[in-house]
């Protein structure tokens, strides 16, 4: 597929209106709090603020959730910073740096190498994204269901392999989240299954209040059990950019993190936690000061802040060019667009190519106003973080289940966030995955239909699924990435309490 | 953890059992040979499988992490049941009391639960985080709260 240049710049048109501008100002800030408010994660955020989109026109909608999306990965740096409790989990690599920084006194020089680093990486995410999507959706219409199948299983494997320190709960997650997918009626003959009789189970469990539940509620159920007072450096935040010299210093590992970061972004299953481990890990090998690493370098601090937020638009391709979400993030952003009645893929782009393309202006965009908004509201955001829990935590609950109703005014929406925040809480708290239950409810449905589909092509020859190249390349790294993580479970662990050590030392002192 | 892995494996394996007998019940496809029991069946097998693998490794003293217990005596875990309970009620009583009243004493309860005394805040707070919400929900975006005992004056 040609790029089209005169319909990009249509596009940027129909974006640069008051109106869009207007709600990415507002999803961008609404973004940036989430992410610096130590629980509330990107994912989170956008499932809550979803349900604010229902009935809204499809740009607007979709324009507000990237801005959420991108200013809630700047937004985890703050706490980071600021508190040394990384806001999100993909900013867990910027309080190794960024707090000692500011506890030299250095708050105001890391917090706007943190916020350009973002732009940074935001833009190269974004254009990246712009230029790549179109290709990976030209060569996707090639794919027919094995293709499809082989592609949700690669999904799910690299998701399984990375969910954290035990494989085999987080192969149970996935399994457990791909029952729950199969609940309903079944995608060939239309049989209802695990329905228990319910008709509003006929259609499986609502995404959206199940999303909710499992990722806002669980942590109103950890919320309230914590105690203490968060303490916050005293901070004099008196720079708005990063100065000259800091930013030629950093160049080298902005403009290679934010490759990084946007090519793990676009691995279906890995997101912004793993990019910016990865980059900063990255930058330490190669930095000229690898003894400075832990202590405040800046160097780490900008690659881990580029690397996770060029995820964003990593994560995007394969979300809209193949309708398989790229991280968590994405997999909450595919529930909107199909709230919206469009389906991600590429069909999309045959059938709705102006919603595509005004798609890459406004995260382009919004990586502008995420710049704007973050030097404007600095001292405004670094107090946000500071917000009462006893206020904020019931509050969450309340908007969770007011956002799961509002969909389709159904009680029955309520209890299921319930039921899936007391699940997510107790799978939290047991150290089982929740992202794989996340992307199974997505990939689940995707595997199943395509794989009895092709089932149907070939007579129930199961050969056929190893008929086609792409499918058994992808299937075979399905098989690697989960044969790499089983032989290196026991290098990721002794990274994993290496960086809770270091994480914890760090909270220490 | 051990004991906690091995009730969580115990649970996986009832739940994919549960899969596979749900599935002896649904027709069987003729032509293709698989059916709508055929994904469920595989993934049921599998979570056993997997939840199998998880005891044994807990029986072999192999299980990761640690957990703190639960104590009742522990503030945290009476506030975590409290606000289990409360929210419990909260599902219970929204669509017939409506939306404001059930979100204002939700949040003046749980404001209370979670250490907040002084009474002007307790009650300023609630009604405005709630009226918001609700001029959000209902005004900006039209979409409808459950109305309840206000049904006549909304």
């Amino acid at each position: 597929m040609e790029f089209n240049w005169s319909l990009m710049l249509a596009s940027y048109g129909t974006v640069f209106t008051p109106g869009v501008l207007f709600i990415i100002c507002v999803g961008v800030t609404a973004g940036i709090i989430i992410g610096s408010l130590p629980g509330l994660t990107a994912t989170m955020g956008v499932a809550l603020l979803v349900p604010l989109t229902f009935g809204r026109p499809p740009l607007e909608s979709l324009s507000m959730l990237l801005g959420i999306y991108c200013g809630a990965m700047y937004g985890g740096s703050i706490s980071a910073i600021l508190i040394r409790t990384p806001g999100t989990p993909a900013a867990a690599a910027t309080v190794l740096e960024g707090y000692p920084m500011a506890r030299r006194g250095e708050a105001g020089r890391a917090m706007s190498m943190a916020l350009f680093a973002s732009f940074f990486g935001g833009i190269v995410g974004a254009l990246i994204m712009t230029f790549a999507s179109p290709i990976v959706s030209a060569f996707a219409l090639e794919f027919g269901p094995v293709e499809y199948f082989a592609l949700a299983i690669f999904g799910l494997s690299v998701i399984v392999s990375i969910s954290g320190r035990s494989l085999i709960k987080g192969m149970m997650a996935a399994f457990f989240g791909l029952l729950i997918s199969s609940i309903g009626f079944d995608p060939i003959s239309g049989f209802p299954r695990f329905t228990f009789g319910l008709m509003e189970m006929m259609e499986g469990p609502p995404f959206i209040p199940t999303l909710i539940g499992l990722f806002a509620v669980s942590e109103v159920f950890n919320e309230v059990q914590k105690t203490g007072q968060i303490q916050q450096i005293k901070a004099t935040l008196n720079q708005y950019l990063p100065s000259w010299a800091d930013i030629k210093y950093c160049f080298k590992h902005l403009c290679r993190s934010s490759v990084i970061g946007t090519f793990i972004g676009a691995i279906p299953g890995a997101g912004g936690d793993i990019a910016a481990f990865i980059s900063y890990g990255q930058a330490k090998r190669t930095s000229k000061h690898p003894e400075r690493f832990g202590h405040g370098e800046i160097e780490g601090l900008a690659s881990s802040e580029s690397a996770n937020n060029a995820c964003s638009g990593g994560a995007m391709i394969p979300l809209l060019s193949l309708g398989v979400p790229g991280d968590a993030v994405t997999a909450v952003l595919l529930g909107a667009f199909i709230i919206q009645g469009l389906q991600p893929g590429p069909m999309l782009y045959k059938e709705h190519i102006d919603i595509v393309y005004q798609i890459f202006a406004s995260m382009m965009l919004a990586q502008f106003v995420m710049l704007f908004i973050g030097m404007a509201g600095i001292r405004l955001f670094a107090k946000v973080i500071l917000v009462d829990r006893a206020i904020l935590t019931p509050a969450i609950f309340v908007l969770s289940m007011v956002g799961a109703f509002a969909m389709r005014s159904n009680v029955f929406d309520v209890y299921t966030t319930l039921a899936f925040g007391i699940l997510g809480y107790v799978m939290m708290r047991y150290d089982y995955p929740l992202s794989p239950i996340l992307l199974a409810l997505i990939l689940g449905p995707m595997a199943e239909a395509n794989l009895r589909r092709a089932m149907v092509i070939s007579a129930g020859d199961p050969s056929i699924l190893f008929s086609r190249p792409i499918a058994v390349v992808l299937m075979a790294l399905a098989v690697v990435s989960l044969a790499l993580s089983i032989k290196g479970q026991k290098k990721i662990e002794a990274r994993l309490t290496e960086m809770e050590k270091e994480l914890e030392e760090a909270v220490k002192e | 953890m051990k004991v906690a892995d091995i009730f969580g494996g115990a649970l996986g394996i009832l739940i994919g059992a549960f899969a596979i007998w749900e599935g002896t019940k649904m027709p069987v496809d003729v032509v293709m040979k698989i059916g709508p029991s055929f994904f469920p069946n595989i993934l049921g097998g599998l979570l056993i499988v997997f939840s199998a693998i998880l005891i044994i490794n807990a029986l072999r003293g192999r299980s990761k992490g640690k957990v703190e217990p639960y104590r009742l005596s522990d503030k945290g875990t009476q506030r975590g049941l409290i606000t289990l309970a409360a929210g419990i009620v909260f599902c219970i009583v929204l669509d017939p009391l409506g939306f404001i009243p059930t979100s204002i004493i939700f949040l003046t309860f749980m404001m209370w639960v979670m250490g907040k005394r002084s009474p002007l805040l307790i009650v300023v707070t609630p009604a405005l985080i709630t009226l918001a919400v609700w001029l959000v929900f209902e005004k900006v975006l039209s979409l409808s709260m459950p109305a309840g005992v206000l049904a006549d004056y909304l």
